[in-house]
């Protein structure tokens, strides 16, 4: 078992866990872009995905712009972006950020959409206004939706940071890219098993969040629902 | 007070939901609103918290116009309880009551105080406080849902088909909690069901709505057994109202017979002096508290050892007693007619007997209401 051996002898060498190319180095990079990446998204899919669900107005529209987005090829449109603004972390960002609006968005609304109409009803009915409604019903009820749509979303980032190395920025994809021109397998394989691990590591990172944020009363609807 | 001037529910596409209701629900009563499914009462209760607005007509509580004033606003002061109590799922039971109040900006203490108030007012054990709505049954919830309509001590409660979900047996306690807090409260309820028998039960007047949207008659429940005022009322009430209409008599002004008790240490001899004697063919068996045993009728105790202790032997069932204080003579008929003896057994509220009435006599005091 060469390659096997090889890997260990890769992961265990001590030149590897330290310096601007070390694995640790690599590995805060890829986190940053991920975690700026899914940041923007939900910055931005979130609250429109709340009031679309609220408003019940552009329901077409967003499932049509996230359909259109999910067909989007992300290292695509990462070189589109590049010839539009040059080389740097912001096509990247913008790249994962396309990949990662969609899915959040698109369980937002669909979280505000699947509330009860009759728990719409007694929210008005006992006088709670639209803003009211939607912070004290709409999104306390979206909630698991919306965390399952951020994992969705937060893994296809992770898989999908290694794109940075493209552009030059670093990240785990650098092992992949640079295993790739040397024809060094056991580097790609390394930086690909690091990546591998990252995105295990981010499911659990959210199933532990919808733990904290879920609603208890809630837990049982959503451990049925989707 | 609730008062409806020609309000009037028309939809675009034709179809009239409320023809122009004229009508005043007076305060501190319950008044309920029945008809068959698309006959506008759902609608005419949602009008009064400007849930629909009508589309001719208004409506008035205490005389204003409900759209004079901002609809959270007066939503907030009205109770609102539907159908399957609509109780928010990630809120405990305790912050489902305390929804209103906190909206008042009442604060979390005092808000959760008042929620604890009302869940033993409505009958819910304190420890179920923390627990979430799944955790309830129905009935449970729909206590929740009258609790949470309460919080804020609102004068008037709209109850929109309420208990329409619920178990029969479920429905009756929910009915009879709803009877009890009234008793109590004296709001001005305004009730939504299609059940003329449940709005026969909690209601002090009836507006039965007819096909259209059309009001068709608005009465209170004796009239509307008495008189119902043509025949969509009549079929809608159903052909036994003149046996529901008994439900309004008290059955304490029965001539009840006392001369057919036996005790069980009596023998079989003193049984057939006893009969014989009241010249009745049946007499009940009681025990030394006088609570009932069961019946024995005279060609059976024809047959049987004059010495015998009438506790040895093997009695008819007695089947369901009606209190002489608390029941009416509808209760007292169904206890006679079901009755093996063709005889109803009337008890005090513990369970001791007064007395026994025949179906005969009973057809004797029906006749006398009549």
């Amino acid at each position: 078992m060469d390659v096997l051996n090889e890997l260990v002898a890769w992961f265990t060498d001590p030149g590897q866990w330290s310096g601007p190319a070390g694995i640790p180095a690599r590995t805060a990079e890829h986190l940053q872009y991920s975690l700026l990446g899914l940041l923007i998204s939900a910055l931005v899919a979130v609250p429109v995905g709340l009031l679309t669900g609220h408003t019940g107005l552009g329901g077409f529209a967003t499932a049509s712009l996230a359909n259109f987005a999910r067909a989007l090829p992300t290292i695509g449109v990462l070189f589109l972006i590049v010839l539009l603004v040059g080389i740097g972390l912001m096509p990247v960002i913008i790249a994962l950020v396309a990949l990662a609006v969609p899915p959040i968005l698109v369980n937002t609304h669909e979280g505000v959409r699947q509330v009860e109409p009759a728990l719409k009803d007694a929210a008005l009915g006992m006088g709670m206004r639209g803003r009211e409604v939607l912070m004290h019903l709409e999104l306390p009820v979206a909630v698991p939706l919306i965390i399952n749509g951020m994992r969705t979303a937060a893994v296809q980032v992770v898989a999908t940071a290694t794109i940075a190395a493209y552009v030059g920025v670093g990240g785990l994809g650098r092992y992949i890219v640079d295993g790739q021109a040397r024809q060094d397998l056991t580097m790609m394989v390394g930086g690909s098993l690091l990546v591998v691990f990252l995105a295990v590591v981010t499911t659990l990172l959210f199933a532990g969040l919808s733990r904290l944020l879920v609603a208890p009363g809630l837990r049982a609807l959503a451990a049925t629902g989707r | 007070m609730i008062t409806f001037e020609g309000a009037a529910k028309h939809y675009p596409d034709g179809t009239v939901a409320v023809a122009g209701l004229d009508l005043t629900v007076e305060s501190g009563r319950t008044t309920v609103f029945v008809g068959p499914s698309g006959s506008g009462k759902t609608t005419s209760l949602r009008m009064v918290n400007r849930m629909v607005a009508p589309t001719s007509g208004t409506v008035l509580v205490d005389g204003e116009d409900v759209r004079s004033q901002d609809p959270a606003r007066l939503r907030r002061s009205i109770g609102y309880v539907i159908q399957q109590a609509g109780l928010f799922p990630h809120r405990t039971v305790r912050d489902n009551i305390a929804t209103v109040p906190l909206l008042l900006g009442w604060g979390r203490s005092r808000a959760r105080a008042r929620a604890a108030e009302l869940m033993e007012s409505v009958g819910l054990e304190p420890s179920q406080a923390k627990r979430y709505p799944h955790q309830l049954s129905g009935g449970q919830q729909q206590r929740v849902g009258v609790a949470r309509a309460l919080a804020a001590d609102p004068p008037i409660l709209l109850m929109d088909e309420p208990f329409s979900a619920v178990d029969p047996v479920v429905r009756t306690g929910l009915q009879d909690e709803l009877l009890r807090l009234q008793a109590e409260l004296r709001k001005t309820v305004l009730f939504v069901t299609h059940d003329i028998d449940e709005a026969i039960r909690i209601g002090d007047r009836i507006a039965v709505f007819g096909p259209g949207g059309e009001l068709a008659q608005y009465d209170t429940p004796e009239r509307l057994l008495t008189h119902p005022v043509d025949d969509f009322v009549e079929s809608f009430i159903g052909y036994d109202r003149g046996v529901r209409r008994l439900a309004f008599f008290p059955a304490n002004e029965l001539a009840l017979r006392e001369d057919v008790l036996l005790d069980d240490q009596d023998t079989v001899e003193r049984a057939l002096n006893t009969v014989d004697t009241a010249g009745q063919p049946w007499a009940l068996v009681v025990d030394a508290q006088r609570m009932p045993l069961g019946w024995v009728d005279v060609d059976r105790l024809r047959h049987e050892p004059s010495g015998l202790e009438l506790g040895r032997l093997t009695l008819t069932a007695y089947g369901h007693t009606f209190d002489v204080e608390r029941d009416s003579l509808r209760a007292a008929l169904d206890a006679a007619v079901l009755s093996p003896a063709g005889r109803a057994v009337g008890v005090d509220p513990d369970g001791r007997v007064l007395g026994v009435v025949s179906q005969a006599d009973l057809g004797n005091a029906i006749w006398s209401v009549s």
